[in-house]
């Protein structure tokens, strides 16, 4: 009786406290700071230089041994890719262990052992971890290198650059790197299938004999093991491993910041995304003392979900998945600041424009408090965090080495995180980010982009996807079903006044006006149909210094009064023309080929390419505006006097109707690198004209 | 050389017992359905909590793909208590980091934070359980993140839809025949109270499990569970009747193409039976002998002796109600796709007619306890592992035991195996190729 009356109290009071104290309206308050403790790593160092740290961590039965060769970084130059092949080649036998045994024991370890161009990494159950050892030492040291092995890496390493060779964020890191740091940099030079095949065996083994050596080389050993035994394995292990030749040489600069930001594109057509990446050169290294303000600073633009960037482009305007920025940090003074997502095509132009404006937005405005007391909170949190790998006390070990940072580096690293104030941010943000002169590298698809891209005001420079420098590509796109060449030409007609109303035109006088080179010109031209035509040129103050005339048998040309007649061919392709239009004849026209090309996009606006072919080989390309049908450009091509090709380009512009047809009022020609304008002044449609008006 | 022989003698003498740290963990209910799990390890302060919720792609309707991963998103921006756009916020300004992913049978949300924010990890997820606000705003910014989502990991990724192209052919009835992804004109179509209905259905306290593992103390967490899950009102019991795969009986042949590849694969497909069949685990153990290391079979063959390939693989994807076993291999210079799938067969003939050698079979049994070791390494990825076990497997102990299955696997039975699920009339052949110049 007695226990049950205890029962129903306790159950009464239980529920009670369930349901009074918690107010789920209220977010809970976090518990006191739990306290972490920063371990040290045990050390040591051979005679050799080999620095060893040793972390012991007896929680899985588990070692794991990394290998690091801290070289300054090296320009490979015309054999770029010789570290990679060295990579690939390392840890597939020794001078004393086939490469089929190697591979075999460690596979039959269930262990693993993979090698870099300066580093190795091995790890594997406690009770194999003397023998991981011992064959990462030998195959560190005492390296099987063949002709075979290399051969075969030498392909895979083609192949792997073909495997990539359309991936989108492949080319843009290549290319970001070569454009910001240079191409012969260490960091900005990029393999490729030439820099590949220029690699001998000889230059593998070369490599290996100047880096793979213990002077600047750390070993982080981690997990299961006895700080005295491990120590006896290394160096029974390792003292064999002979001291090399410290080779220092200058490494080159990076390229200096451009002047004004610009936009820097690479055309790749099967994009679907672009990737769009900001950025500029900075120089910062882990002991500067400006590096805790940067780590805060880029938290708040780019550093985490809820940073500028990522609250702008992603959850305000759902541009992409995820938008970024960081800042690196580099003993040799190149590092990068980038700022960049990848976006899909039709926002690639908002996008950049919006992460400029956020790069200014963390310059010019103070950051919240709130902002930065949260970023702050999440750099104490990703410390804490960290502390459950027991890997990073010995990477945070091996950047004080690394980097000649004072011993208690991590242990003021919250204290300096917690001291970073709004005014830090906002002056290491003017430092080191940019957004007046950066590059902003956009590899993306043309044809769908550039020409909003152009609309930002930002200059484009175009590159191809080795960073190399090429005038601005054609991007066209596919045309759409139903589309043809008869359609556009019926569409154009219908656009300037359609086939009854040109059909009735007999007579034409275009008058035009031209300024070049500080002289006014004055043009006429005067067509009747079928095909006479005559054109006058004259220089104010000077009358007429060009005149082409053809009254349908004849015709000639006169330059500054020097007066030829047409060459036959020419009078064949005049008398050919049936209608002062040319488009209405177009299609019926047996002696030419006239074929739908794609879709172009000239000043901003798609318009369909048609090619107009005639029986010599001259060749001429119209433009028609996608949405208004009407003819923007022409381009074209024959053999001049001389045989030599001549290209004639002209743009049209600013239509107005005159006696219900549609004329441009502006035609404008490339002429000695800039465009003249021709401007109409009048246009007389159906003008009485005589047969005197042609000769 | 004689040297080594000793040294591998010694260790084979070595025995390979298990001596992995045994995950100690405690399972319950509350009275509202929700399982819960609780793992202590104080090595760290650190703690995570995390939901996983038995909805996936393959509970979808068929006219509707797309919407559990969508929910993944939608269940960020907002709740009764968290205001739109709080959620992230909150996590990092208490340290924490966080994450969600969605398969074809399950959804996983999770929170890593420092120990002293327990609290506040289990009233995030309680939050979202009870009353996310699901609205027209949130629906359509996730909708532009999640296309944005799969233009990157699909669309422009090399090689990003070839699961896709042999779950189509692979699967006929099963919803699996569809992405997680799903489609996005799908998602368009889908009207607010769609999705209002998705989270009624599936987003209930039974249907779930809670894990807490980390720096934590037992009695104190309870108490926190039972006050922020316990009144969350249980929700209909939900009944799954996927419709059941003919056998395949005649090789289906079937080509894709990727406009972000200049290098073509062939991929050869197998269905399988359930992740929770013996013969899951032992198709996961033909898989590392033929790829897993450099020396096993495909790899040391088609990519190292005669240099046909430039990669080559085995892998079995588990899943709840079949498994896909895909071999693939890309090919090196000229050598021809039929060529690369002939020397692949050649190897899977082998293990069907020959017993693996003692070596190999011992090679793959310790690479079986290497994994077990390391697969435990983090408490995060023990709170992913408890959870999955227990909803997918209904076994929470397999986190300690389930090495044991793959001890117990026979050489004779992976022989059986690969005969009875590996043969050419059973599968689908997929030539996935690069998209010619200008054919787009």
């Amino acid at each position: 009786m007695k226990t049950k009356i205890t029962a129903i109290i306790a159950l009464f009071l239980l529920s009670f406290s369930a349901t009074a104290q918690i107010d789920r309206s209220v977010q809970p308050k976090p518990g006191p700071a739990p306290t972490i403790t920063l371990e040290v790593p045990g050390e040591f160092e051979l005679k050799n230089g080999l620095k060893v740290l040793v972390v012991e961590n007896h929680k899985l039965p588990r070692v794991s041994y990394s290998l690091r060769i801290d070289n300054q970084p090296k320009v490979e130059g015309e054999i770029a890719g010789v570290s990679g092949i060295l990579g690939s080649m390392l840890g597939n036998g020794t001078t004393s262990i086939t490469k089929d045994q190697f591979n075999e024991e460690i596979d039959f370890l269930g262990a693993s052992l993979s090698f870099g161009s300066s580093s190795a990494f091995g790890s594997s159950l406690t009770k194999y971890s003397e023998r991981i050892l011992e064959l990462m030492t030998d195959a560190t040291m005492n390296p099987l290198l063949t002709e075979e092995e290399f051969q075969k890496e030498k392909e895979k390493a083609i192949e792997g650059l073909k495997s990539s060779a359309k991936s989108v964020d492949a080319v843009a890191s290549r290319v970001g790197d070569a454009l910001s740091f240079g191409k012969k940099h260490p960091y900005g030079e990029f393999i490729t299938e030439e820099s590949l095949n220029n690699i001998t065996l000889d230059n593998v083994r070369a490599f290996y004999q100047e880096n793979f050596n213990p002077n600047n080389a750390y070993l982080v050993i981690v997990g299961d093991v006895d700080f005295r035994t491990v120590e006896k394995q290394v160096k029974k292990f390792f003292k064999k491993w002979d001291k090399g030749i410290d080779v220092t040489k200058n490494i080159p600069q990076p390229y200096i910041n451009v002047n004004a930001t610009e936009i820097n594109f690479v055309d790749m057509p099967n994009a679907v995304q672009s990737n769009i990446s900001i950025t500029s050169n900075v120089k910062l290294e882990m002991g500067d003392p400006d590096y805790h303000a940067v780590l805060i600073a880029n938290k708040i633009l780019g550093g985490g979900f809820n940073s500028y960037l990522n609250m702008n482009l992603r959850e305000v305007h759902g541009y992409t998945y995820g938008a970024r920025s960081s800042v690196g940090t580099d003993r040799y003074g190149a590092a990068r600041f980038t700022a960049g997502a990848q976006v899909r095509n039709a926002v690639t132009d908002s996008a950049v424009v919006e992460s400029l404006k956020e790069i200014k937005r963390i310059k010019t405005e103070k950051v919240s408090a709130e902002d930065l007391r949260n970023a702050k909170a999440k750099y104490v949190g990703d410390f804490v965090l960290a502390l459950e790998q027991p890997s990073t006390i010995a990477r945070y070990a091996l950047n004080i080495k690394l980097n000649n940072l004072p011993s208690d580096f991590y242990k003021t690293y919250l204290t300096k995180i917690n001291a970073v104030t709004a005014d830090d941010v906002q002056r290491v943000a003017n430092k080191y980010f940019t957004e007046q002169n950066a590059r902003v590298i956009v590899v993306g698809k043309g044809s769908e982009v550039v020409s909003n891209l152009e609309k930002t005001g930002i200059p484009v420079k175009y590159f191809d996807a080795f960073a190399n420098s090429v005038s601005k590509p054609v991007f066209s796109k596919p045309i759409p079903a139903g589309i043809t060449a008869q359609t556009v030409v019926d569409g154009y007609i219908k656009a300037i006044g359609g086939e009854t109303t040109l059909q009735n035109v007999t007579t034409l006088v275009q008058e035009m006006s031209a300024s070049f080179q500080g002289q006014n010109m004055a043009m006429t031209l005067k067509q009747k149909s079928p095909n006479l035509m005559s054109t006058d040129v004259s220089i104010i103050g000077m009358g007429s210094v060009f005149k082409q005339a053809f009254n349908g048998e004849t015709g000639y040309m006169a330059q500054m009064g020097n007066k030829q007649p047409m060459p036959a061919d020419a009078i064949a392709k005049s008398k050919a023309k049936t209608a002062l239009f040319d488009e209405l004849g177009l299609m019926t026209n047996s002696s030419l080929k006239v074929s739908l090309d794609s879709i172009e996009t000239v000043d901003g606006n798609d318009a369909y390419v048609l090619v107009i072919e005639d029986k010599d080989g001259e060749s001429t390309k119209n433009y028609y505006d996608v949405t208004s049908g009407l003819k923007i450009k022409s381009v074209s091509k024959g053999k001049g006097p001389g045989g030599q090709e001549i290209t004639q380009e002209r743009t049209f512009g600013d239509y107005k109707e005159v006696s219900g047809i549609k004329f441009p009022h502006v035609t404008s020609v490339p002429m000695g690198g800039q465009n003249v304008e021709l401007k109409v002044t009048a246009i007389k449609v159906n003008e009485p004209l005589t047969t005197a008006d042609f000769e | 050389m004689k040297k080594n022989l000793f040294s591998l003698a010694a260790l084979l003498l070595a025995g390979f017992a298990a001596n992995a740290q045994e995950v100690k963990f405690e399972e319950y209910d509350l009275s509202n359905g929700m399982h819960v799990i609780l793992h202590q390890d104080n090595t760290a302060p650190v703690v995570t909590t995390s939901v996983m919720y038995h909805v996936g792609a393959k509970d979808e309707q068929p006219d509707r793909t797309g919407m559990a991963h969508f929910f993944e998103h939608l269940l960020f921006e907002g709740t009764e208590n968290i205001e739109r756009g709080e959620w992230f916020k909150i996590v990092t300004s208490n340290g924490g980091s966080n994450n969600a992913n969605t398969t074809d049978d399950r959804t996983y949300y999770y929170e890593v934070f420092p120990s002293n924010s327990l609290e506040l990890g289990l009233w995030m997820e309680s939050e979202r359980l009870m009353h996310p606000i699901i609205n027209q705003i949130g629906v359509d910014t996730q909708n532009e993140v999640v296309k944005e989502e799969k233009r990157l990991r699909v669309d422009n990724a090399p090689y990003g839809k070839f699961i896709e192209e042999i779950k189509l052919n692979i699967f006929k009835k099963h919803p699996y025949k569809g992405t997680t992804i799903g489609k996005m004109a799908h998602l368009d179509a889908a009207s607010l109270e769609e999705f209002q209905a998705f989270n009624k259905k599936f987003y209930v306290p039974n249907n779930a499990v809670l894990v807490v593992a980390g720096d934590i103390d037992v009695p104190a967490t309870k108490k926190m569970i039972e006050d922020y899950f316990g009144p969350i009102p249980r929700g209909e019991d939900i009944v799954r009747n996927f419709p059941k795969e003919d056998p395949i009986t005649e090789t289906i042949k079937a080509k894709a193409y990727d406009s972000n590849i200049q290098i073509p694969a062939i991929m050869a497909a197998y269905r399988t039976p359930a992740m929770t069949e013996r013969d899951a685990y032992v198709l996961d153990m033909l898989s590392s002998y033929l790829s897993s290391g450099k020396t096993s079979k495909l790899y040391k063959k088609l990519v190292d002796d005669k240099k046909m390939a430039l990669q080559v693989g085995a892998f079995n994807q588990s899943q709840e109600d079949y498994g896909t076993y895909i071999l693939y291999g890309l090919p090196l210079g000229d050598n021809s796709l039929e060529s690369l799938l002939a020397e692949i067969d050649e190897e899977l003939v082998k293990v069907q007619n020959e017993l693996m050698s003692e070596r190999d079979y011992q090679k793959l049994q310790n690479q079986f306890e290497n994994d077990f070791v390391s697969s435990n390494s983090s408490v995060s990825g023990i709170a992913n592992s408890l959870a999955r076990y227990y909803m997918l497997f209904d076994d929470v102990n397999l986190i300690n035991n389930e090495i044991n299955i793959y001890r117990s696997i026979t050489r004779e039975e992976i022989q059986a195996v690969a005969k009875k699920y590996l043969n050419p009339n059973q599968r689908v052949v997929l030539e996935y190729l690069p998209v010619a110049k200008e054919e787009e």
